[in-house]
């Protein structure tokens, strides 16, 4: 009887959307992180239909893998299911494991297209592509791939998420573990000039998290500058500092190297006693920066979204601080952080945004 | 004939190994003043000093000192400190110096 009503409701959900597509305007949104599934809410929820197309097998981008966010130590999956909950509206499609290569205007239409020669048409397009973390390997001085003890940020919230294996002993009684700030940001030899944004109190969150689970555990921090500039942000690093008893130590990690038992050996200027300092550790974090996903490069009306390369940028803005999303004037509009590194929240905000300004231009007041 | 430089010598070891166990007094100087571990190494002790003008003392560097294990480094320069209190009344963080330094001076 429960299968039969559920048959019943989506035939009348299919009956509802076949009427609705013929009046309806419709949002194609690229992405289904959490800008994606933000602009999707609020604009289903101002009557728009929406199509989301996310190149993964399954929607959340990065939040899908994060344990806690800083600074409130909120579980990432507590936001993500409130997002999806949300996102289960009858106005929004989500389609995953459906990568756009190629977008065009034309008839007034934006056409999406995909290797599979899929083809999609919307009145409004919007790219929510997000980030890609910077592959670490680059930075071939730190090991990453080489040395088992070397992980990610990234890789260390799968630890943090029981879904890899400590690279050291875990009945270890103080394991040493080195969290290293800035890997392939503020670094011309990466072609990253920018600072990530998010990392510094990243790194912060992730100590804490590291001495709950390992009390006795000495936790060493490489920074240049503790850039805390949220609120709650610096309290948390004071937090580390005086209640956990994470060491800060200023000076940039010049090269980790192979030490007895899978151990790393660790070595940086010492920058507030001038002098050089070295240490061993039984697990070396690299706090990855932001890197951008997509290129679009515009030749007439035809957008090309290729992967990115080296100072390949985000997705550049013209409004200067006046801010907004839209691209092009012909309907396309970019959001979240493909923009540029943003927090949760910022990213939250600005697709809120975005689908205010959709909206404004499917009415025809932009 | 006098010794000739070429231009170059030797110093101690300076480097800083932190492989080396932590001395055992670092604990008990922390469970004395706990308010040194808010240190941030801002600098402004040590732009106040009266002493530092003429010994060279700059507070923040003896808490790195401390942080690095290097407690006799520590105590000798702590020696410098005259008690003023200047440094107390500016630091951002709030820490207790002048108990602070006299523990350290102690050591």
């Amino acid at each position: 009887l429960v299968s039969l009503l559920q048959a019943l409701k989506s035939l009348r959900y299919c009956l509802y959307r076949k009427i609705e597509l013929m009046t309806q305007q419709k949002v194609a949104i690229i992405g289904a992180g959490p800008a994606g599934l933000q602009s999707a809410i609020s604009l289903a929820e101002m009557g728009f239909l929406v199509q989301i197309f996310e190149k993964e097998e399954r929607s959340g981008g990065h939040l899908a893998h994060w344990h806690l966010l800083f600074p409130d130590m909120q579980p990432a999956s507590e936001v993500l299911d409130a997002l999806m909950q949300q996102a289960l509206h009858p106005n929004i499609d989500i389609i995953t494991g459906a990568e756009i290569t190629t977008i065009k205007h034309f008839g007034g239409k934006w056409k999406l297209t995909n290797c599979d020669s899929m083809d999609y048409q919307a009145d409004a397009l919007i790219v929510a592509s997000g980030f890609k973390l910077f592959n670490a390997g680059q930075k071939e001085e730190y090991g990453h791939g080489i040395y088992p003890s070397v992980v990610t940020s990234d890789e260390l919230e799968a630890l943090f998420n029981h879904q890899r294996q400590w690279p050291f002993n875990e009945k270890l009684k103080s394991p040493k573990i080195g969290l290293v700030h800035c890997v392939g940001s503020r670094d011309a030899k990466c072609g990253n000039l920018y600072c990530s944004k998010v990392c510094c109190v990243t790194a912060v969150k992730q100590a804490i998290e590291l001495k709950k689970i390992f009390p006795a555990a000495q936790v060493y921090s490489f920074y240049m500058d503790m850039r805390m500039f949220g609120l709650g942000y610096e309290e948390l690093y004071q937090q580390a500092q005086v209640d956990y008893k994470v060491q800060f130590i200023r000076g940039r990690l010049s090269e980790a190297s192979p030490a007895d038992y899978g151990r790393i050996q660790v070595k940086a200027e010492d920058t507030l006693m001038g002098r050089p300092l070295k240490l061993t550790l039984d697990m070396l974090v690299l706090m990855v920066g932001m890197t951008p996903s997509v290129v679009l490069s515009n030749g007439g009306l035809s957008v090309e979204l290729k992967t990115q390369n080296i100072k390949a940028g985000f997705v550049k803005m013209s409004n200067g601080a006046l801010g907004g999303s839209l691209r092009m004037k012909s309907g396309l509009f970019v959001t979240g952080a493909c923009k540029g590194p943003a927090t949760l929240p910022d990213v939250i905000n600005d697709a809120k945004a975005t689908a205010l300004e959709t909206r404004k231009y499917l009415k025809g007041v932009l | 004939m006098s010794n000739r430089s070429f231009g170059y010598s030797v110093s101690e070891l300076r480097g800083i190994n932190l492989d080396l166990e932590m001395p055992v007094e670092l604990e008990s100087l922390y469970l004395k003043e706990p308010s040194l571990r808010n240190c941030i190494a801002c600098g402004n002790c040590a732009a106040v000093c009266s002493a530092g003008n003429y010994t060279g003392l700059q507070f923040y560097r003896l808490n790195v000192l401390a942080s690095r294990g290097l407690l006799r480094e520590m105590a000798k320069k702590a020696e410098a400190c005259m008690l003023c209190g200047k440094c107390q009344m500016t630091c951002p963080r709030g820490v207790n110096i002048r108990h602070g330094i006299l523990l350290m001076a102690q050591l």
